[in-house]
């Protein structure tokens, strides 16, 4: 059979051809948008690494603070004293805003639903520093500071953060299961803790992983509940801890340079932190995606 | 106003003989459901009114009629499910061995505990197979056994020969037909009464479905089923009564009646109501 | 709703009238071809029950494939399987027309009485009218018609047990003899042609109603009010 010319021609010509062309270029400018966050990204990194490099040796990780406030030692008081923080308003604030979500998908009638919304929302957007000033109105005044104090103020900025996230994750759940969990003559909470809780425990361990990577860089809260301390080593939490936020204003306010330097080292080992804990969020995420979807 | 063609029925037995089907015969024939004016309201819409009907055990009964109809509505009200969507309101007595299920201080988790449910599409716990299966009982204290109770609920619903190796993989690593078995499988290990699916094989393949429709054959011994269907042919094969629920319509509202509710065999041979015969002829606009 | 199948069903209905038209032919043709002993005419009545056995075919063929593939209910479903049992009785009666017609061949060039003959015209022509009746009646779905049938076929069952004595009267010379018993095959071959009129008449009924019920039965002779 021979060929004859074909009367309509695959290639593009005319309209599409020019439509072709700005997709392409709509194609570039997005691609170099990305990069471009990409490269900001790589720049904060970079810059804080290369400022820390000098304060970053064993020294740095394993030591306190010098007790006299000079040069030398390290920052492990304030990585101490920043995981009680941050463990202690987790513990506070994860189960609580998980039984706030759960209420809020599973129980609350609308009426009662949409003025909790409202009031998780306006705490999410809750300029920290006042909640800082009401926590220290709170429980400093009359009192001491205290790790429990700044542990409290955190677990108030990471509670909407969870409720939120538990939510979402909860959202998702297909309310087929539900149903089917409800046929078969179970109450309703026995469902929500044998079926539905399961499904969302990687959703909601992201959202607290998250949380917990921003309450670890809040500093004002800590400024008023827990930033006169002992520089040394310790683990009471009845009185303030050092933790890294608050070391990385004071020292910044030094002027000892190789105070500076450790600012910048706290910095990064923050920002180390907070990358850690997106890339945990996002694999926990994937693999909870997975064992729902399959 | 609405007429209804009610007539009990009175002879399954040819259906019966055509295939092999052991039913009690007529005169031991006890009524499960006692459903009364039953009348379903989501708001301002009626879903379906009016709707008188009986319910025997151990006999497969069927509910067809068009989209939009109320037949799965109805089934729903059996098993208290409807409570669960906002705003729909239940008039009417459901009648459970003489209890109203809507009745003063009834809970509805008690009710559901006796009249177990299977859905249109298999929604199979994301746990393991044996879990799924044994989260029931365990949940509701029937801790006895359990290994046993999993794999007499798995066989009864024809799955355990082929699960029975994996029982600790995901329930939802299986096919589409076994998922759906697998949630026949769950349902019937709390030892239920009676049985509601809804539309149980309408998203299966042709294969799967049989083996459904053989397993619906096995379960009518040991349950009362009752099947809501879009497929005529389904319920012509399976059921040995069927209702036919059809539209009202009037001026601003659309309302589900039941029509016809006879044995299978009177439905597709030589039905009363002409609404019925249009419908099961395929005349139904 | 559903017009291929309700076009597949029409055009059941309308080749079984066919079969119908000719089944009256083929009787027309075999009553007068015993009537006149026009042996061509035997002849052709006998060539043409190929045509009805064509019909015959094709509907058994046409139910055949609908039952297959359109799975017919309730009303459609007994309409086809009146018109399978239909299709039987009218190639049946078909075949009893070729009978009478083979049978016009056979007989001896005898004059027997003109009583006689009147005699079997008139059961012929009942006969007629039986298939014609009938066949409207499943056309307009007309049970009170369908029932007149049983009386109809009570005469033509009456004439039959006459023809006995009447071919006694006949008298022994041979060649009557063979005449004798050879028309009373053709009686017997009308008498049968009535009975599935009359069947046709019940398979109407069972359209209508649903029910299965023999008008009158062979073995329980207690005919209907009259």
């Amino acid at each position: 059979m021979s060929a004859a010319a074909p009367e309509f021609s695959l290639r593009p010509t005319g309209r599409l051809r020019r439509r072709r062309i700005v997709n392409r270029i709509m194609e570039s400018l997005g691609t170099l948008a990305a990069l471009l966050a990409v490269a900001v990204l790589g720049l904060v990194i970079v810059s804080v690494a290369v400022r820390a490099a000098p304060a970053l040796n064993l020294d740095f990780f394993t030591k306190p603070p010098n007790i006299f406030g000079g040069p030398g030692g390290g920052i492990s008081s304030a990585i101490i004293g920043s995981i009680l923080i941050v463990g202690i308003a987790t513990a506070m604030a994860l189960p609580l805003g998980v039984l706030i979500a759960i209420y809020l998908t599973e129980f609350a009638p609308r009426a009662v639903a949409g003025p909790i919304q409202l009031v998780l929302d306006v705490l999410n957007g809750l300029p920290t520093i006042i909640t800082g000033i009401f926590v220290y109105g709170l429980l400093v005044i009359g009192h001491t500071q205290s790790a429990y104090a700044g542990a409290f103020a955190l677990a108030i900025v990471m509670l909407p953060l969870v409720a939120r996230a538990a939510q979402e994750t909860l959202l998702l759940v297909p309310s087929a299961l539900r149903e089917g969990a409800l046929a078969l003559g179970v109450s309703r909470w026995r469902s929500v803790l044998g079926v539905i809780l399961p499904t969302t425990f990687g959703g909601i361990l992201t959202g607290g992983v998250l949380a917990m990577a921003r309450a670890a860089g809040e500093t004002a809260p800590l400024l008023f509940t827990c930033s006169i301390f002992n520089p040394a080593v310790s683990t009471d939490v009845t009185h303030a801890l050092p933790n890294i936020p608050v070391l990385i204003f004071t020292y910044s306010e030094q002027p000892d340079q190789s105070l500076h330097e450790q600012a910048w080292g706290a910095a990064l080992v923050l920002m180390a932190f907070v990358l850690v804990a997106s890339l945990t969020a996002k694999a926990l995420l994937a693999r909870s995606r997975r064992k729902l979807g399959q | 106003m609405t007429t209804q063609n009610v007539t009990i029925p009175v002879d399954v037995g040819p259906v019966e003989i055509a295939q092999e089907r052991k039913a009690p015969a007529p005169a031991q024939r006890e009524i499960v459901f006692d459903i009364r004016d039953l009348e379903v309201n989501y708001g301002p819409t009626t879903a379906i009114s009016g709707v008188n009907l009986e319910i025997y055990k151990h006999y497969i009964t069927a509910m067809i009629g068009p989209s939009g109809c109320g037949k799965s509505t109805f089934i729903r009200c059996l098993n208290r499910m409807n409570d669960l969507i906002p705003g729909a309101k239940i008039d009417g007595q459901v009648l459970y061995q003489g209890q109203d299920i809507y009745g003063d201080g009834v809970d509805p988790v008690e009710v559901r505990r006796r009249i177990g449910m299977v859905f249109q599409r298999a929604n199979p716990f994301p746990k393991s197979i044996y879990d799924n299966v044994a989260w029931g009982p365990r949940v509701l204290g029937m801790k006895k056994d359990l290994d046993e109770r999993v794999e007499k609920a798995l066989t009864s619903a024809a799955l355990w020969n082929e699960v029975k190796d994996r029982l600790k993989k995901s329930g939802l690593s299986l096919s589409g037909g076994q998922q759906q078995r697998l949630c026949i499988a769950r349902a019937i290990a709390i030892e239920p009464d009676v049985l509601l699916l809804d539309e149980p094989a309408s998203a299966l393949d042709p294969i799967a479905t049989t083996a459904i429709e053989e397993l619906m054959h096995e379960l009518k011994k040991d349950y009362t089923l009752v099947i809501v269907t879009h497929n005529m042919q389904q319920a012509a094969r399976v059921a040995d009564l069927t209702a036919f629920f059809s539209l009202e319509v009037g001026e601003n509202r659309r309302t589900g009646v039941l029509v016809e509710y006879d044995s299978t065999d009177k439905l597709f041979t030589n039905p009363v109501d002409k609404r019925t015969e249009d419908y099961v002829t395929g005349r139904f606009g | 709703m559903r017009t291929t199948f309700q076009d597949e069903l029409n055009l059941l209905e309308t080749t079984l009238h066919e079969e119908g038209a000719l089944v009256l032919r083929a009787l027309r043709g075999a009553l007068n071809a015993l009537e006149q002993r026009d042996h061509e005419l035997a002849d052709e009545v006998i060539a043409f029950d190929d045509d009805v056995d064509e019909r015959y075919v094709k509907v058994v063929e046409g139910i055949q494939s609908l039952l297959a593939r359109q799975t017919p209910v309730a009303s459609d479903l007994r309409l086809v399987l009146a018109m399978l049992h239909i299709n039987l009785h009218l190639e049946r009666m078909a075949d009893y027309c070729v009978t009478i017609a083979k049978l016009s061949k056979l007989v001896p060039e005898v004059e027997p009485s003109p009583r006689f003959i009147e005699g079997f015209e008139d059961m012929g022509a009942r006969c007629e009218e039986m298939t014609r009746i009938a066949m409207d009646a499943f056309a307009d779905r007309d049970l009170a018609r369908a029932e007149v049938l049983v009386e109809l076929d009570e005469l033509v069952d009456r004439a039959n047990r006459r023809v006995v004595e009447r071919i006694l009267e006949l008298g022994g010379a041979a060649r009557m003899r063979e005449y004798g018993l050879r028309m009373v095959l053709v009686s017997r071959a009308l008498e049968r042609i009535g009975d599935h009129a009359v069947d046709i008449g019940e398979q109407v009924a069972y359209l209508l109603t649903g029910e299965f019920r023999e008008f009158t039965d062979a073995s329980h002779p207690a005919s209907r009010e009259a």
